[in-house]
């Protein structure tokens, strides 16, 4: 890999992060009080004692969303080094390759209008 | 640059010198936004909001601070210690990195990066990390159900984000931040160009940083605090100081790239900056303290029936008109 002084100011920027939000928590450590036993550990759930785990399946609701984000942002990403060259390429052809690759995107979003993924409660088809 | 006998290039004091600047930048700015939502806050409900440490409360966010470092750091029972802890700092882990290609003013900025928006884009999802981190190693329920709600709104908003990005980027032609200030002329800055584009980018930017209307993931009066239910003093404050210095990124990148950065119809430079960074600030608190919170299905469904179609459209109008005028 070919050294940029940008790939330094990255390394610079991730570790004087990771001290900038570690020292207060390590800081904190030191100072505060360690009181133990009692119910301090267990989860809040409005003070009654908890029901269960919370490490369960639930609804595959989001799941779809998760799914639909993937796509469109792996397909929007494509569009990025396509913007930097846009205005200096000649003719409309340009235009009409971008209006197809657009018209694949809408397609999707009519498509997944149309089963229903956006109506809620959830009556996918 | 020469000190002394040694020559230091000028890109290594450039980083160090930014990076010093952009911690003092952001320690001070999450005093100052924590005690101006207060105070925002208060007197929007026609009250003084904190008055009595330091003049007019201005010391209230140190004071604050002090008593949180001395609070507990609490871990629920049977919750992952590992991941519990890395997300609060992988949280505020990429604020500094996300500030270097932002252009300050006319020559102040850190590095000059060709693809500073991309870079911007890519590292703000770690924040969404943080918080799936936080909701699911925390094994209590609202903050499980707070991290679900957090992920899938900011998955959804960032495409339209994105999408809107992309039509001034298809404009001008590069993603280079600084480049895109300087296309801009003083007074004709790009939201007069893309006034649809800003629009979209603002909700999505007030939905990202999880701000009210938008702030279902940490909703009080559903999920008590949301993702970080179960964390504690400094912990707490980390979630609370990232949120704050995102709400400074997106500002500075909707100043950036629709607002015209420095310029300014007299005197061009960095408070022309600062100031639309404020001035953007204040309407994010605006918004806070005036709209209800929207309902989940509601929330999501804005986005991918209005926010999303519509970027679509003004990608593809933006495009056309590159190519024909």
């Amino acid at each position: 890999m070919v050294f940029d002084w940008l790939h330094l100011g990255i390394l610079v920027a991730l570790i004087v992060g990771l001290t900038f939000a570690g020292a207060p928590l390590v800081l904190s450590l030191f100072v505060a009080p360690k009181a133990k036993g009692g119910d301090f550990a267990m989860p809040y759930e409005c003070g009654m004692r908890p029901m269960g785990t919370s490490w369960i399946r639930f609804g595959p609701n989001f799941y779809i969303y998760a799914l639909l984000f993937l796509a469109f942002d792996v397909d929007v990403l494509y569009l990025f080094p396509v913007a930097t060259y846009y205005p200096e390429a000649t003719g409309l052809i340009a235009f009409f390759k971008v209006f197809v690759f657009l018209a694949i995107l809408v397609l999707a979003i009519a498509y997944f209008w149309a089963k229903g993924v956006f109506t809620w409660p959830r009556q996918i088809r | 640059m020469n000190i002394g006998p040694i020559t230091v290039p000028i890109e290594l004091v450039r980083i160090m010198v930014a990076i010093l600047a952009f911690s003092l930048f952001i320690g001070l700015n999450g005093v100052i936004l924590v005690w101006l939502e207060r105070k925002v806050a208060g007197h929007v409900q026609r009250r003084p909001g904190p008055y009595e440490v330091g003049p007019h409360g201005l010391l209230q966010p140190v004071a604050d601070a002090l008593k949180l470092i001395g609070k507990q750091l609490f871990i629920p029972k049977g919750a992952d210690k590992i991941l519990f802890w890395a997300a609060p700092i992988l949280s505020f882990l990429p604020v500094f990195l996300l500030l270097i290609p932002m252009p300050f003013g006319p020559k102040l900025f850190a590095l000059d990066v060709d693809l500073g928006l991309l870079l911007i884009l890519a590292f703000a999802g770690v924040n969404v990390l943080a918080i799936c981190l936080a909701g699911w190693s925390s094994r209590n329920k609202w903050s499980l159900l707070g991290a679900a709600r957090a992920v899938s709104q900011c998955v959804a908003y960032e495409i339209p984000m994105l999408l809107s990005l992309l039509s001034v980027a298809f404009m001008e032609g590069t993603l280079n931040l600084t480049q895109i200030v300087n296309q801009q002329e003083p007074w004709l800055w790009n939201i007069v160009y893309q006034p649809l584009a800003f629009i979209i980018f603002f909700v999505c930017a007030v939905a990202e940083t999880n701000r009210c209307p938008f702030d279902l993931p940490e909703a009080e009066s559903e999920l008590t605090a949301g993702f970080h239910t179960e964390y504690s003093g400094m912990a707490f404050s980390m979630f609370m100081l990232a949120e704050y210095s995102y709400i400074i990124v997106v500002c500075c990148v909707a100043t950036a790239v629709f607002l015209g950065g420095w310029h300014g119809p007299f005197y061009p430079g960095s408070w022309w900056f600062l100031g639309k960074v404020y001035a953007l600030i204040l309407v994010f608190m605006w918004l806070r303290w005036t709209y209800p919170r929207v309902r989940f299905d509601q929330l999501l469904n804005i986005n991918w029936k209005w926010l999303l179609p519509l970027s679509l459209l003004n990608l593809f109008v933006t495009a056309f008109l590159v190519k024909v005028l």
